[in-house]
């Protein structure tokens, strides 16, 4: 054992105030642990929500033009080695007028491929889950819902359940102008327009817009037939999704020149999302190589600009405001443990002057200068370390059980820290990084390095001499 | 015929001159041309009034202080060391192993027992790699060095709770646990009784004949100071010549 050991142990163990810079960093780790790990549950959350909304990959024309050829691009892009799936979609702005003048962004999607390419037939909500949602504004849809079936995505734009909700709509207003034989296309809206009380299943809204090729104002009257949840407020709230067929109808969207419907562009499901930057520019390269053709060759696609996404790329300024957000609060939390390292120094410095004879004894004892740095520094990385591990457990038992921990307060004080109204969550989401593990405890050892090494030079340059003089 | 030749001295010093600065490009002399020889087994005592520079002197043999000019010398089983020319290793390594510290306030550390105060200076001294080993044969030296100065069963005791004269005699077994060649104290009863001042001058002599360690005590206290083989007296930072008495 060195005596620096030797020594640290009987100075810790007879004191308790150096050990109030170990509970100091234990908290500062302890909280910024907790802390990074909600935020990154909080962003895994809301990513896992977006990409449920979105395809991994989107091929988009441009918001004038759009694309032309739909098959063509479709079979480019299902050529593609990695991609799974395609779909094409219509999106656009519109105005529909209920309780209030509302506005929406409404998604054409064919029914049949979409489920492919998101998780569209998982958000949709039965009838019963509908009833049950709007019963209670805080719920969620249960994690062990049975897996989804595609074929619902196709049944509620289908003919029959038109048909079904305007006979259901019917029987409270006669009055709507449509015949049960032919009834308007279906909507399925967010839960949240349904919650708020501006539309109802049945309903007739009539949708305002602008056709993107003549500009020409465009209304059409679709029927409320079903609602999803994403578990994205906002996309809960504006988005409205309607067939691909009806919308590209109400659109205007024939393109004379090609001899065929526009299309906003295409989602793709890829087997591997790792691969999608490699594939995205795969599949650049071929759509426009297929644009360059000369029209009369089989595989041409008529020439349209034309951009590839990730849903990543589509959602950046989202995502990166996120990160920001845990980045810059990570930066101020970190105050707590610089404020943890300040303690060791001052703790530290104290413990010089109050052992100032000692570390003179020891030094007439044999010890050398570096001898006492390393005694007082070892003492702070002591505190340090201890702290930091203290905190780092605390932060992963808190990750682990976060939950019944906000249940065992809420029952106790009957506050709700978090409450589902506001986050749109049931439960408080937390996933514990490697990473941030490693971006808390090497700043908490570096700060208590530095917060020790003052203390212990100082004590490496005291004067043996004077130490000794005094009694 | 190497019998026949006087034995080195333990300690030389040779032209010792202390000066400390002093603002205005003043200095103050505290060790004037110094020469003192201690040799194996010789107990020396060093008196003289407050200020004349005895534990200046004390500081400089003990390589806590550096003179201005001058050289030690300290001899051990036919090694040689000289000041100046160490490094801070070396000193720190020869106040660990050559020299014994007694000093006139004890300093004891107060968070260490009896027992881990005397052993102090040979964990201090003791390699990480060794300790195993060593331990059971330091703390059993510890042992017997606190039943020879008559502590025996006080070994779990903080030194708060004992009196003074119970802790200048951990002082002195602390100083002697690395087997020293030489003891420096400084005012080792300054700070005690005439009662208790008897019994330590009895234990450092009875020490000094029974273990054979060179002593150079700095004191006021003319009964110490009668018991040394050789009585130094030191007047403004020199010694005077017709105080130095060899007790044969």
């Amino acid at each position: 054992m060195q005596y620096q050991t030797f020594l640290s142990k009987r100075y810790l163990k007879r004191r308790w105030a150096p050990w109030a810079a170990t509970v100091a960093v234990a908290l500062g780790v302890f909280s910024l642990i907790s802390v990074l790990a909600v935020m990154e549950g909080f962003k895994l959350e809301m990513k896992e929500r977006i990409r449920g909304s979105l395809s991994h990959l989107v091929v988009k024309g441009s918001a004038m033009r759009l694309l032309v050829g739909e098959d063509p691009l479709l079979q480019a892009a299902r050529q593609t080695e990695g991609v799974e799936a395609a779909s094409p979609f219509i999106e656009t702005l519109a105005i529909y007028k209920s309780t209030v003048l509302d506005y929406c962004i409404l998604r054409g999607i064919d029914p049949s491929t979409e489920p492919e390419v998101s998780d569209f037939d998982l958000y949709l909500l039965s009838d019963d889950e509908i009833e049950q949602l709007q019963a209670d504004p805080f719920r969620m849809l249960p994690e062990d819902r049975p897996p989804p079936d595609p074929q619902r995505v196709a049944d509620v734009f289908s003919l029959e359940r038109r048909r079904q909700m305007l006979r259901w709509n019917l029987r409270g207003d006669a009055g709507v102008g449509f015949a049960e034989e032919a009834p308007p296309q279906g909507l399925v809206v967010g839960i949240e327009a349904l919650r708020s009380g501006r539309l109802a299943l049945g309903d007739i809204v009539q949708l305002s817009t602008y056709s993107p090729v003549s500009y020409e104002p465009r209304i059409g009257k679709f029927i409320v037939v079903g609602a999803f949840q994403s578990g994205v407020y906002e996309q809960d709230q504006r988005w409205a999704y309607s067939d691909i067929r009806a919308l590209q109808q109400l659109l205007d969207l024939w393109d004379e020149e090609a001899q065929d419907m526009r299309i906003s562009g295409i989602s793709l499901r890829l087997a591997d999302y790792s691969q999608a930057s490699q594939i995205k520019d795969q599949i650049h390269q071929e759509i426009s190589r297929r644009m360059d053709l000369d029209p009369t060759e089989e595989d041409a696609i008529p020439w349209r600009s034309l951009e590839v996404k990730t849903w990543e790329n589509q959602r950046e300024n989202l995502l990166q405001a996120v990160e920001i957000e845990k980045r810059i609060i990570a930066a101020m939390m970190l105050l707590i443990v610089a404020f943890a390292a300040a303690m060791i120094f001052l703790i530290l410095m104290l413990l010089v002057i109050e052992k100032n004879r000692d570390l003179g004894v020891l030094r007439a004892l044999g010890a050398t200068r570096s001898g006492v740095v390393q005694l007082v520094l070892k003492q702070g990385m002591f505190l340090c370390i201890t702290g930091a591990a203290i905190g780092l457990l605390g932060g992963w038992l808190l990750t682990e059980n976060i939950n019944a921990v906000h249940e065992s307060i809420y029952r106790a004080t009957g506050l709700r820290l978090f409450p589902p109204d506001i986050y749109y969550l049931e439960q408080i989401p937390a996933h514990l990084r490697w990473q941030d593990m490693v971006l808390v405890c090497a700043p908490t050892l570096i700060f208590g390095f530095f917060g020790s090494l003052f203390p212990a030079l100082w004590a490496g340059r005291r004067d043996p001499i004077k130490a000794l003089h005094h009694e | 015929m190497n019998d026949l030749q006087p034995a080195l001295p333990v300690l030389s010093a040779r032209d010792l001159c202390r000066e400390f600065s002093l603002p205005g490009d003043r200095s103050l002399e505290v060790l004037r041309h110094l020469d003192l020889d201690i040799h194996e087994a010789e107990m020396v005592a060093i008196v003289g009034l407050s200020g004349v520079g005895k534990s200046t002197l004390l500081h400089c043999l003990g390589l806590l202080d550096t003179p201005s000019s001058g050289q030690i010398t300290y001899r051990s089983g036919g090694q040689t060391w000289q000041s100046p020319g160490l490094n801070e290793p070396q000193r720190c390594g020869l106040r660990n192993q050559f020299i014994g510290f007694v000093f006139q306030f004890f300093h004891l550390l107060s968070d260490l027992d009896v027992l881990e105060n005397v052993m102090l200076p040979a964990i201090v001294g003791t390699p990480k790699s060794d300790w195993k080993q060593r331990k059971p044969q330091i703390e059993a030296k510890a042992r017997t060095l606190l039943e020879t100065v008559g502590l025996a069963g006080r070994e779990e005791q903080a030194p708060g709770t004992l009196s003074g004269g119970e802790r200048q005699r951990v002082a002195i077994a602390r100083a002697l646990i690395n087997n020293p060649r030489l003891l420096l104290c400084d005012e080792p009863t300054g700070n005690l009784d005439s009662s208790t001042s008897e019994k330590i001058h009895t234990l450092l002599r009875q020490l000094h004949e029974d273990l054979g360690t060179s002593i150079l005590v700095v004191t006021h206290d003319p009964d110490l100071a009668s018991r040394a083989d050789r009585r130094l007296a030191m007047i403004d930072g020199r010694f005077e010549k017709s105080a130095d008495h060899p007790s044969d």
